[in-house]
């Protein structure tokens, strides 16, 4: 028993193949990023939606949030990388290939819309209706209600929302390895068919990932604290 | 005086109003004309319709039925050259409201953006201003309403009576051709109310136009220099505050002013 604790938690192996097991990291951190990107330009278009006065906007973007907030991130990765394609060769009547990158940064960018574009709505609902119409009366459009008043304050609400999101998307990244995109987990499971060694191997990946999103957690509470000393709410 | 031989213009005419919410109709054919340089106070039981007809008058709530005119201008339509009405664009709405200032209950200062900031933003993003000259214009409008000092005050730092004398300042900057006032004071502890009172008090010695929803019986009795009485939608008594306050010949604004007054 002891034996096996000190093996998962011997981690110069781990030590050893460091600049690998670095560049498997860089990879879900691009992953990552451009899934955070996309899915914050999806949500914020998708949360408006579903706030628009129009009904079959309402519709369309509700069924688009839940749709994707209600299927598993495995299923949809799976189900860009191998059916995706496929429907699209047969629509468009060409070859076409997707690579695992690209796969994973859509199925990704995709389910996270789903959740943040809620916060997004959330966010906009919660100004209270008041600010609008003192835009208004003043003559602004909507647009520039919506851009300098709206938005900039909703942000601010949604900082802890969507900060929550993001730790799960950059967690969601792990599973990229299911379609070889070379990420951290992938990685580690070649290391290991080659060395045979599983406990230190996956004990610091699931160390690696935490420290990065502590780490990452701490410098936006650090932001966000500077943020409320200027007066914002 | 000169005033019969050159009578006022009507700066806002409003003309056989009508709003209702689904089947309950708030606002039932109301007509009256503003001159410009006159203070009306609406005064009414809460319910009456008072506040709706304000935010009629600067389309926050769309007339079910009826027109308002500034300075002879319609307000939320044109009429085509074959008679047709239809709904005006939002360019010209916006340009329209931008001359009329509004002064809400809940002040409504944007809480991210500072006193100087939240009084420049319309001069930038509406009159096309630099960020500089909007600035200037901003400070002497807090110096007006008395708060340069706290220009570069966020509005969770400031009072009650001071963030509502900053939103004053903020209409006031645009150059209205008339002010609305809806309840400025009623969210005020009662020891700040003086100190809005006292701005508007000043506005209307300035010969600003003027339309105040209020519960201050004391204003609208000593301020204006008309009354307005609604009561379920209806105007029941409309003249200068002696006859509205000394003599009212309805019914039911008697039966008001002796439940306020007491």
């Amino acid at each position: 028993m002891s034996e096996t604790l000190r093996q998962s938690l011997d981690l110069s192996l781990f030590w050893e193949f460091r600049y690998t097991l670095l560049a498997g990291l860089a990879q879900n951190l691009y992953v990552f990023a451009c899934a955070a990107v996309l899915a914050l330009a999806l949500a914020l278009i998708v949360g408006l939606a579903r706030l628009s006065a129009n009904r079959a906007v309402r519709a369309v973007s509700t069924v688009y949030a839940e749709l994707f907030r209600n299927t598993p991130e495995f299923v949809l990765i799976i189900w860009v990388y191998y059916v995706l394609p496929i429907l699209l060769s047969r629509m468009l009547a060409t070859k076409f290939n997707m690579s695992p990158f690209l796969a994973a940064v859509l199925a990704l960018g995709v389910a996270y819309s789903g959740f943040l574009s809620e916060t997004v709505r959330a966010g906009v609902q919660s100004i209270p209706r008041g600010h609008s119409e003192a835009g208004l009366s003043l003559g602004m459009t909507r647009f520039q209600i919506l851009r300098r008043i709206i938005i900039p304050q909703a942000v601010r609400r949604m900082l802890p929302e969507a900060l929550s999101q993001f730790v799960s998307l950059f967690k969601a990244t792990s599973i990229v390895s299911l379609i070889a995109v070379p990420d951290i987990m992938y990685q580690v499971s070649m290391i290991n068919v080659d060395q045979m060694r599983p406990l230190p191997l996956y004990t610091g990946a699931a160390l690696l990932f935490c420290l990065v999103i502590i780490a990452a957690t701490q410098l936006i509470q650090i932001l966000s604290d500077r943020w409320r000393k200027r007066g914002w709410a | 005086m000169s005033a019969a031989a050159h009578p006022p213009a009507a700066i806002l005419r409003v003309s056989k109003l009508r709003k209702a919410f689904g089947y309950h109709e708030v606002l039932r054919d109301i007509s009256f004309d503003i001159a410009a340089g006159s203070v009306v106070s609406i005064i009414g039981a809460s319910g009456s319709g008072k506040s709706t007809l304000l935010r009629c008058l600067n389309y926050l709530e769309e007339p079910t039925a009826g027109e308002i005119y500034l300075n002879g201008e319609p307000m939320g339509f044109r009429v085509k050259s074959d008679g047709k009405r239809v709904a005006d664009s939002a360019a010209n709405l916006g340009r329209m409201r931008a001359q009329i200032g509004m002064v809400f209950q809940q002040f409504n200062l944007w809480p991210h953006m500072t006193a100087e900031q939240n009084v420049a933003e319309a001069l930038i993003q509406v009159k096309g201003l630099g960020k500089a000259e909007a600035s200037k214009i901003a400070r002497e409008y807090l110096a007006k309403v008395n708060l340069l000092e706290k220009a570069d005050a966020y509005p969770a730092r400031l009072s009650g009576g001071q963030q509502q004398r900053v939103a004053i300042a903020r209409a006031l900057a645009m150059e209205p051709k008339v002010l609305l006032f809806d309840e400025a004071t009623s969210s005020l502890d009662p020891e700040l109310t003086g100190e809005v009172l006292e701005v508007m008090r000043q506005l209307a010695l300035e010969g600003m136009t003027m339309v105040v929803v209020t519960h201050e019986m004391g204003f609208a009795r000593e301020v204006s220099n008309r009354v307005i009485f609604l009561h379920q939608g209806v105007v029941e008594e409309d003249g200068p505050p002696e006859q509205v306050f000394g003599r009212p010949t309805s019914e039911r604004c008697r039966q008001f002013l002796s439940s306020v007054l007491g």
